[in-house]
């Protein structure tokens, strides 16, 4: 590449940084000035002094792990099953697992008080119930992810052949399924669940109506309407977690990529 | 009684034909290939005896037990797969562990198994590697010793050998026939290498759209072929259409020259009768008692330790094979030689 290319592609890689960066900074400067006339982390102090912001976050947290698990539990064995025996089927399951992505979460939400808030179900009736509704609407509203990791990671390795051969070693389905695949789609699951956790934590719609306050969600928005820099470090925490799971879906990313090079030898 | 019977077995994808009408007898400790061009069924019914197809019609016996809808995980059917299908979040040891612990072997037997296993297939110092440290025949010993760790009734090999190059496939082959041998295990062997099926069989099954075409001894198969598939399918084969003068007497006649053959020959021959006869049974030269035909040097090919000689003769395409040697006198392009083989050395389909 000659040398006004790479001065070209630094200037625009440059731009795109500011675009992306400069509010951030922004945010963070503004989040610093709570108390007035210096630089100080008041702001995030009193976030977390308040016994709301650790109980909202808690309670996302396991609704997050929750949705995960639920997820997985679902998914996996779906899209494994599908790939095996319903090759078929594919396009159908790949339109539903982007469902979500077209129906809006407030459209999702009021479909499901409106069914599990009565008989038989009566679910919105107890807090358990609550919460169960709100993982299984998570669950769907996470599904995108899940599948999409879930199904590359199934993509990488051939899922049929390292069936038949555990078949003919006398493995029943149970052990082919989580002694042979789940192994070797492990960081897909990993990657998919880290995705579906930081959407779950900041989700707000489904959590309103469901929840209110309880969840970090609403939280935040309740934050960001009263006190204008605890907003602003709010935003900066609710960032930092979301790099963080980024962060952690690249290290196990690198890890697997380091395994295929490797095994391309 | 037989080991291994597979009666009537048909097989269909759709209205697609598989296999049709299978029979075959295994005898205990017997390597049989089957051996064919893709498509031809073979895969299909090496699958059925694993479990992993359902005949459409048919059965399957092993020991005298019809195993026909018995799942795969409880034939005790070992079998190797071309892409080795190693489990790449095991080591090598836990690969070739992975039936015993499944069948809830005690620990220290199935250790004891492993290194009993891995030293047969030569792969004691490679236990604690992974399947994307090893080289592809590695991989391919490390699936073997997989398949041999379970002690399966039958082993089934579906083309193992065709995902690795030319040297290594010469030396695993020779390793498989040695394990299979020192194991005495009963072994189907599904190939598309004539040469692969000739050197290790007991018998080989040649199959062809779905049918078998000749059981026999690489051989019988090699030898004496009874269909025109098996004959052009296996090894070189010259095919040369021929008039019938005297069919009792076993003459033919190929444009104005006249031949003899064995007339002991147990094929019935078709409606337009060809001759058959291999490049290594033609010589040039004339050969007292032999068949002589004159025919034209078209283009000569060195092969190394063969040469060989592309001829005219009347008009049809004949191959000859020479041995190669310094001091080979080769004729010239275009040149008319005389060629001559054995009466028995050919025959007519």
């Amino acid at each position: 590449m000659s040398k006004r290319n790479v001065l070209w592609s630094w200037f625009w890689m440059f731009l795109g940084g500011l675009y992306f960066f400069l509010p951030l900074l922004a945010t963070f400067e503004f989040s610093l000035k709570a108390r007035k006339g210096v630089y100080s982390f008041l702001a995030y102090e009193r976030v977390f002094a308040d016994p709301l912001f650790l109980r909202t976050f808690i309670f996302s947290l396991e609704m997050a792990v929750f949705t995960a698990l639920a997820g997985i539990l679902l998914i996996f064995p779906t899209v494994y099953w599908i790939r095996l025996k319903l090759p078929q089927l594919r396009g159908l399951i790949e339109f539903v697992s982007m469902l979500p992505f077209v129906v809006p979460a407030i459209v999702l939400v009021f479909g499901l008080i409106r069914v599990f808030s009565g008989a038989p179900f009566f679910l919105t009736n107890t807090f358990t119930g609550t919460n169960v509704l709100l993982v299984a609407a998570y669950v769907v509203l996470t599904m995108p992810y899940l599948y999409r990791s879930i199904d590359t990671g199934l993509q990488a390795i051939d899922v049929r052949t390292l069936t038949e051969a555990a078949q003919s070693l006398g493995a029943g389905w149970g052990t082919i399924l989580f002694r042979v695949i789940l192994p070797n789609v492990r960081v897909s699951i990993l990657s998919g669940s880290f995705l579906a956790v930081a959407t779950v934590m900041g989700e707000f719609t489904i959590a309103s109506f469901l929840v209110g306050i309880r969840a970090f969600g609403p939280y935040m928005s309740l934050v960001g309407q009263n006190k204008t820099y605890e907003s602003s470090s709010l935003a900066i925490i609710s960032f930092a977690l979301t790099w963080a799971f980024i962060g952690l879906i690249q290290l196990l990313n690198r890890g697997r990529v380091q395994t295929q090079i490797a095994g391309a030898h | 009684m037989t080991y291994l019977l597979l009666s009537n077995l048909s097989k269909y994808y759709g209205n697609t034909l598989a296999v049709e009408n299978f029979n075959l007898e295994v005898e205990r400790g017997e390597f049989v290939s089957f051996l064919g061009p893709s498509g031809c069924g073979k895969t299909t019914t090496l699958r059925m005896v694993a479990g992993f197809e359902v005949p459409d019609q048919g059965k399957i016996l092993l020991e005298g037990e019809d195993i026909t809808l018995l799942p795969p995980n409880q034939r005790m059917v070992g079998m190797v797969f071309q892409s080795y299908a190693l489990f790449p979040n095991m080591s090598v040891a836990d690969n070739v562990a992975f039936g015993l612990s499944v069948r809830k072997m005690p620990a220290d037997q199935i250790r004891q198994r492993v290194s009993e296993i891995l030293k047969i297939v030569q792969l004691e110092e490679l236990q604690k590697r992974y399947p994307y440290q090893l080289s592809g025949g590695q991989q391919q010993r490390v699936a073997l010793a997989r398949a041999l760790a379970i002690r399966p009734r039958v082993l089934l090999l579906d083309e193992p050998l065709s995902a690795l190059d030319a040297k290594i496939r010469v030396e695993l082959r020779a390793e498989i026939r040695r394990i299979q041998q020192e194991l005495k295990i009963t072994t189907i062997y599904v190939t598309h290498d004539q040469e692969e099926a000739l050197s290790l069989s007991d018998r080989i099954v040649v199959m062809n759209k779905g049918r078998i075409e000749q059981i026999g001894t690489p051989f019988e198969i090699y030898n004496y072929p009874q269909t025109e598939f098996v004959a052009s399918f296996i090894g070189q084969l010259n095919l040369i259409p021929v008039q019938v003068v005297d069919r009792e007497r076993g003459a033919y006649r190929i444009g104005e020259q006249t031949i003899q053959i064995e007339h002991s020959q147990r094929i019935p021959i078709s409606d337009q009768p060809k001759l058959a006869i291999r490049p290594e049974e033609v010589k040039l030269g004339k050969v007292d008692g032999w068949n002589q035909l004159t025919a034209q040097v078209r283009q000569i090919s060195f092969l190394g330790a063969i040469v060989r000689i592309w001829l005219e003769l009347e008009g049809v395409p004949l191959l000859l094979d020479v041995f190669n040697e310094r001091k080979l006198e080769l004729p010239k392009v275009n040149e008319k030689v005389t060629i001559s083989f054995p009466y028995h050395a050919c025959w007519v389909l």
